[in-house]
Order: C-alpha cells, then sequence, then structure tokens
C-alpha cells in the first residue's frame, strides 16, 4: 500500500537532511524524512561507561564493517588505501564526528582558474558566506574572530580552551612565522539553547554526552521534529523511483525495520545519504529511462571520489600534554601551506591540525584511525610511561584532486541485509596527494622541534590512515556543464528535475578542511535556491 | 574457551601476558598477566571462536613463556600474536585502574569530563598577534568559472 504521498521527500537524517529540512520548513510543505538508523539518546553513550574505549572497537567503531548493526550496510574496500567511515541513525556521522568546523576558502572555489586542476565551482565563497554564518549559529560554533586565513567572520560563541597542548604548539609555531589559529569547532563553549557547554571529555568520537557537541542529533533534529517534519526512522530507502512518461521521480521504494517493501510518493525527492550513501542509492535505482544509474547520464555518479588522506607526527615533550582532556580533534589548525606554491613540487595544499593523544588503550592500538600496535614488552613500558603522557601531535589534513578512477560502485556479490548491493569503493592516492603529505610530515616535524619536542615519532611508512575516511566527497558533483557533473549550482539534479543532492557528494574539489560546516551551508543555500525559484522549480 | 584453561595453560597464558605487558614496579604499574587479562581474554574467547582457536594455538607453541618463547610465536604463529596482543591491550587498558596511571581518569568521560581553564583573552592576544601582524593569508580569487569557457 502505498503511504499518501507528501511534499518534500528527505533520504538520510545525518548534517545535510537535517540542514535542508530546516530550510525548507518555514515553505509549510509536507517534509518526510526516511532514515535508515534510529535515534540514539545520549544515556546511551559509550562515553558513560566504564569500559568507554572498548566501543571505540565494537558497536561504536566509526567503521560499519567493524560495528556490522543492523541500520549498518557494508563497504567493500578491498581496493581502497582508506576505509570510509560514519553513523548511520538520527544524526548521521555528526553521532561520532568530531566537531572541527573549517570553513573552505575563496579559492577552493577555484582550483581551475588558480592552478589548472581539478574544476570551478559553479559557485564561490561570497556566496555561501551567509549560509556559513546562519549554519554556525543553529549549530552553535565557537572560536575567536580575526583569523587572517579568511575573509572576516566572527563564530558565535568564545573560543574552547585550547589547552597546554594547544599553547605550546602555537609557540612553535610563533618561532617559525607560520599561520596558526584556535581551531573552530562545532562544540559550544557555554551552555546554549538547553544544551551544555564542553566538559573536555575528551571522546567526541564515542558520542557527546552533554549535548555540546554540534551533531544534528542535538542541533537540528529536535527542533524539526517539535515543528512537524516528519521522521520515520528504520526506513531503508531501496530506490528512487522514476515516472516512465515524464522522466521525474515519483518517490521511493523503502524497507522497514523487518524488511517489507513500501512505497513513498513524493513530489520532489532530496538525497542526503553521504559521499558514500548517495552515489550506491543513485546507481541502484536502474530504470528505462536510466539503465545507468539515475541521474547518471553524465556517467559522473559515484566518481571522482575524494577524501582527505592522512598522516601523522608527534612530538616528544619535557611536560605532560594532557592530550585526553579536551576535544579530540581541535585545538589549533596552521594554514600555513594550504595555498599553492609551485616551489614545493605539488599543487594546492594541507592543513597541520594538532590532534590531541586520545585516551591509552587507543594509543597503545597505533592512534585513533590507525590499526598498528605500538611494541610489546619492554619497549611497550617505555612508550606508554614516557612517551604517551608527553606526546602533542600534528595530523598533515591533505587536499585529495578529483580523479574520475577513484570511485564508488555497486558490488556485485556484497549487500545489505535487506539485499541492496553494497557500495564498493575503489581509491588510490594521487602523486600530487603523495608529495603534499611528504611535504606535511617534514613541516610538521620542524614545527614540533620549534616547540620544544625532544623527539619526534613519524610512522614514516608511506601509508596515510586506514580508517580516516571521515569526509567522502565528489561523487555527485555539481557543475554548470551537465556532461561532466550531476547537479547544477543549486544542487539539483541535471537529468531530474525534481530531484535535488545536497551531502558531500555534490563537492566539486575537496579543499583541505573538515567539510561538514560546507555540506551545511551548501544544504541551507540549496534550500533557499528551492524556495527562490519555487514558481518555476522543476522548468528547465 | 568455552571448556576454561587448565591451571598450567593459565600460568603459560599469565607469564606471555607479563611479557607483553611488562610491570613497573617502580611506579606500581602491574603487568597483564598479574592484572588478570587472561580473564578478559578468556570471555572474548568465549565469544569468538576463532579468538579461542588462536590462544589454543599460541598456547600449544609456548614452552616457558619467556620474551624469546614470545618472540618465536610471533614468528610461527603471527596472525595468531596479532590478534592476542591487540586483545591484550584492549583488556589492559579498559581497566580504570590502569588510565589513572597514566594520567587519565579512572570516571567514563560524561558527564564529568575533565576542568580545563580556558585561555584569558590577553593570552590569546599575545599568542595570536604575530599571526594577525602578518596580515591576510588567504588568495584572491577572480569571480567567474573558467570550466564554462
Ligand atoms: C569519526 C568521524 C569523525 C569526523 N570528524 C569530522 C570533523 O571533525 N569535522 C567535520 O567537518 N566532519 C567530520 N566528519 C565527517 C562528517 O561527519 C560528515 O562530513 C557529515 O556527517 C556528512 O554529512 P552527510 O549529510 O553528507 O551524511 P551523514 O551525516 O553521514 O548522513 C547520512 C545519513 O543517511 C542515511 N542513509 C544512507 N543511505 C540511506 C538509505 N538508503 N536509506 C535511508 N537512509 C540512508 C544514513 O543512515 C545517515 O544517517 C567525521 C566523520 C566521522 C565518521
Ligand atoms: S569533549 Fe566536549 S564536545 Fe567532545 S564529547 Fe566531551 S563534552 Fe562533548
Amino acid at each position: 500500500m502505498p503511504n499518501d504521498p507528501v511534499d518534500v521527500l528527505i533520504i538520510g537524517a545525518g548534517a545535510s537532511g537535517a540542514a535542508i529540512a530546516w530550510s525548507l520548513l518555514e515553505t509549510r510543505m509536507r517534509i518526510l524524512c526516511l532514515e535508515q538508523g534510529g535515534h540514539i539518546s545520549d544515556q546511551q553513550f559509550p562515553s558513560r561507561r566504564d569500559d568507554y574505549e572498548l566501543a571505540r572497537y565494537g558497536d561504536f567503531s566509526c567503521d560499519p564493517n567493524v560495528r556490522q548493526l543492523p541500520q549498518d550496510y557494508p563497504i567493500n574496500v578491498t581496493d581502497s588505501c582508506i576505509a570510509p567511515v560514519n553513523w548511520n541513525g538520527v544524526g548521521g556521522s555528526t553521532i561520532n564526528f568530531l566537531g572541527h568546523w573549517v570553513r573552505l576558502k575563496p579559492s577552493d572555489f577555484r582550483t581551475r582558474t588558480l592552478d589548472d586542476v581539478g574544476d570551478d565551482w559553479p559557485i564561490d565563497y561570497q556566496t555561501l558566506e551567509p549560509f556559513y554564518n546562519a549554519n554556525d549559529a543553529n549549530t552553535g560554533v565557537s572560536g575567536l574572530a580575526g583569523n587572517p586565513a579568511y575573509p572576516d567572520y566572527t563564530p558565535p560563541h568564545p573560543p574552547i580552551p585550547v589547552g597546554v597542548l594547544g599553547q605550546t604548539l602555537a609557540k612553535g609555531f610563533n618561532k617559525m612565522g607560520w599561520h596558526w589559529w584556535p581551531s573552530d569547532v562545532a562544540i559550544l563553549s557555554r551552555d546554549f539553547e538547553g544544551r551544555s557547554k564542553c566538559v573536555n571529555a575528551g571522546t567526541c568520537d564515542l558520542g557527546c554526552a552533554a549535548g555540546a557537541k554540534g551533531g544534528t542529533n542535538f542541533t537540528y533534529w529536535q527542533m524539526l521534529e517539535n515543528s512537524g517534519v516528519e521522521l520515520l526512522t528504520h526506513a531503508r530507502v531501496r530506490e528512487i523511483t522514476v515516472d516512465e512518461n515524464t522522466g521525474m521521480a515519483s518517490g521511493v521504494l523503502y524497507h522497514d525495520a523487518q524488511g517489507q517493501v513500501h512505497e513513498q510518493k513524493a513530489e520532489m525527492v532530496v538525497v542526503a545519504c553521504n559521499g558514500i550513501g548517495t552515489p550506491r542509492l543513485l546507481l541502484h535505482s536502474k530504470s528505462k529511462n536510466f539503465p545507468d544509474g539515475l541521474a547518471n547520464r553524465s556517467g559522473m555518479v559515484g566518481k571522482n571520489l575524494m577524501f582527505h588522506p592522512l598522516r601523522g607526527v608527534a612530538g616528544v615533550f619535557d611536560e605532560p600534554m594532557k592530550g585526553h582532556e579536551g576535544p579530540m580533534a581541535c585545538s589549533i589548525l596552521s594554514q600555513e601551506f594550504y595555498e599553492s606554491d609551485s616551489a614545493r613540487g605539488f599543487v594546492r595544499g594541507y592543513g597541520l591540525h594538532s590532534g590531541r593523544s586520545t585516551t591509552p588503550m587507543t594509543h597503545a592500538l597505533g592512534g585513533y584511525g590507525i590499526d598498528a600496535p605500538i611494541p610489546w614488552g619492554e619497549q611497550h613500558r617505555e612508550i606508554m610511561d614516557n612517551i604517551y603522557p608527553n606526546l602533542a601531535g600534528l595530523t598533515v589534513v591533505s587536499e585529495d584532486l578529483p580523479e574520475e578512477h577513484n570511485r564508488v560502485t555497486l558490488d556485485a556479490n556484497l549487500t545489505d541485509s535487506d539485499g541492496i548491493p553494497a557500495p564498493k569503493v575503489t581509491y588510490r592516492l594521487g602523486e600530487n596527494t603523495r608529495r603534499m603529505l611528504e611535504h606535511g610530515e617534514a613541516k610538521a616535524e620542524e614545527v614540533l622541534l620549534a616547540a620544544g619536542a625532544k623527539k619526534i615519532l613519524s610512522k614514516s611508512d608511506d601509508k596515510v590512515w586506514w580508517r580516516a575516511g571521515w569526509h567522502q566527497m565528489g561523487t555527485c558533483r555539481m557543475g554548470n556543464d551537465p556532461a561532466r557533473s550531476v547537479v547544477n549550482g543549486w544542487g539539483r539534479s541535471h537529468d531530474v528535475k525534481n530531484l535535488f543532492i545536497v551531502d558531500g557528494s555534490i563537492f566539486v574539489t575537496a579543499g583541505a578542511v573538515n567539510p561538514t560546516s560546507t555540506i551545511q551551508a551548501l544544504a541551507l543555500y540549496i534550500g533557499e535556491s528551492i524556495k527562490t525559484n519555487i514558481a518555476n522549480l522543476f522548468d528547465d | 574457551m568455552a571448556s576454561g584453561l587448565s591451571p598450567q595453560e593459565r600460568k603459560l597464558l599469565d607469564g606471555i601476558l607479563d611479557v607483553l605487558i611488562p610491570r613497573n614496579p617502580a611506579r606500581g604499574i602491574p603487568g597483564a598477566g598479574e592484572l588478570g587479562v587472561a580473564d578478559f581474554l578468556i570471555e572474548c574467547a568465549a565469544k569468538d571462536e576463532s579468538f579461542d582457536v588462536a590462544i589454543r594455538m599460541i598456547l600449544e607453541r609456548a614452552s616457558g613463556g619467556n620474551i624469546e618463547d614470545v618472540r618465536r610465536i610471533e614468528t610461527e604463529a603471527s596472525d595468531a600474536f596479532a590478534r592476542l596482543l591487540e586483545q591484550s591491550y584492549k583488556g589492559y587498558y579498559s581497566r580504570a585502574d590502569i588510565r589513572t596511571k597514566f594520567g587519565v581518569g579512572a570516571h567514563p568521560p560524561h558527564p564529568e569530563g575533565y576542568e580545563v581553564a580556558p585561555e584569558s583573552p590577553e593570552l590569546m592576544e599575545s599568542l595570536t598577534a604575530p599571526v594577525r601582524a602578518r596580515g591576510r593569508a588567504y588568495r584572491d580569487t577572480p569571480a567567474g568559472d573558467k570550466n564554462a569557457e
């Protein structure tokens, strides 16, 4: 039995699905969001448990292939040097994200013009700026105004502490004469709208039980559900359906928790399943009109997958760095090497982000996102007793370039529990990125020594962090040219006029910053464009 | 390890664990064997047959559980050894009493968290002064979309 048709059907209740629902709320259209996972209350977060660290390697792993919860779909990563990670449920990957909240820079939108690589975006920083600001206000972003690496803006809340670790590193950057700034974070430095300020618990990936971290479970969804947006959980979309006569999306088929298939009709479909889940769904939505997958006449669905490949360098200092105190990912960051400089042997650039040192188990197992346990025996004692407490690290966060061979396809054999083909990720590190990472490691070492590190620890094995596919971008890129892109400059499919995509898959280039502030700003911008064009929304 | 370990096997396993994570008497830090990490491993093995098999394989190969013995097992049964090592680290460091030895609170991180004093505006002002003094640090971008050309 088909359900009553809705005006707007959003697929995915993560970062972008929440933001666009908020933007469209004022239209009074009937909005329904289908989400394959469920709600999770802050009481269920492992950060409230004594053995909280174990959860990181079990039911709260960021890797769905490890978690294997009923709502998770497996991802074939055998042809990739980086494993995509996520959370499936209300809040999406903002449940376990780390809240580092960095905007793209103006130059990121113009890489073809400036550096002859990638492609230019059909929009620019100035277009997104008001949406960055609105989203920062909704999310509760903390930071220090006046960062000279950006056009002027003021985060709504004062910065969180950078701590002894951040101060130490900052002095090193100052000695080198390099840029650094306290990180903007989607984490509250003071109580705000019923949410508590950060208690510096340091386990942001295990769910923020304080409500300080701006996951959409706390920021958008509570308000949206109270305002009448319908959210149906445990509803996994298997296919977006198409009206054969008009070629428009007519709705979806979805599975409930028991695997039963239901039909939901809609006037407009918005896909927000992230850079892996969205191409997977489109590729699986084949029909007479779209034999290669929905909205895929360009052949670009699934291609140009970009991550932010990472390597880390740590310094051992004389004093304890108290790395476990304070939000996990965010203290300070440097963008000294962000913009292109031809003398460096690569184009585009990278950021140096100060990571904190995590908790003892995670360190012993090799660090967050890395599977390489530290040595056993006497060396183990030396590392844990004398090195671990005194560590301060820098992560080299590199800009990945769009390359068509890096892609998401449908696996021929592997499926989720409803029999929907799993995504297969084919990804290899580009030569430009490799050179960038090497440069970054050398620079990180220099600045750590300048900051007073007595010893440098670097894996220097030419590997990137494995379980660090946190940021998934590019697989349904935006563009003005329908032959080379999937959606237009305001997120509407070139091929299907009532189909919109709002998640990280529409990124044209990746920048070298965490993407979620841009993902949500884009979703708000697309929502605004829908409202502006409402009278002739589906016209050519 | 549904069938349990004999006292000899348990002693051997404790010995291996003490080699993997030795004690530091000066700081009152116990080795993994004396801490009882074997109990954690036995629980894991009860839930995961392949881990049970891995432990059995290691115990069959072990003869004394000293460093040389452990090195040999690491080479001869590398996969089983890697699993043992990983689970031993998990068992050891999931103990609240062990966390405190490394300056990390025994309590779950939430709701208590940690007290971290915010930097004063004056401190941030002086730390960021050199960065601000160098001025603007991003590129100008021309308007327009070169792809369209
Ligand atoms: C461990 C970790 C750390 C991170 N740290 C940071 C950080 O510090 N800063 C930052 O900017 N970003 C970070 N990220 C990335 C950030 O979480 C993502 O960029 C962001 O959540 C992506 O938003 P999205 O809307 O595209 O997708 P998601 O937030 O992933 O939401 C997608 C939703 O769609 C649902 N879905 C998928 N397929 C279907 C289907 N077929 N039917 C129904 N529902 C479906 C999923 O269940 C999920 O809830 C991190 C991510 C992880 C996992
Ligand atoms: S450190 Fe702060 S943001 Fe992170 S989980 Fe704890 S309270 Fe939340």
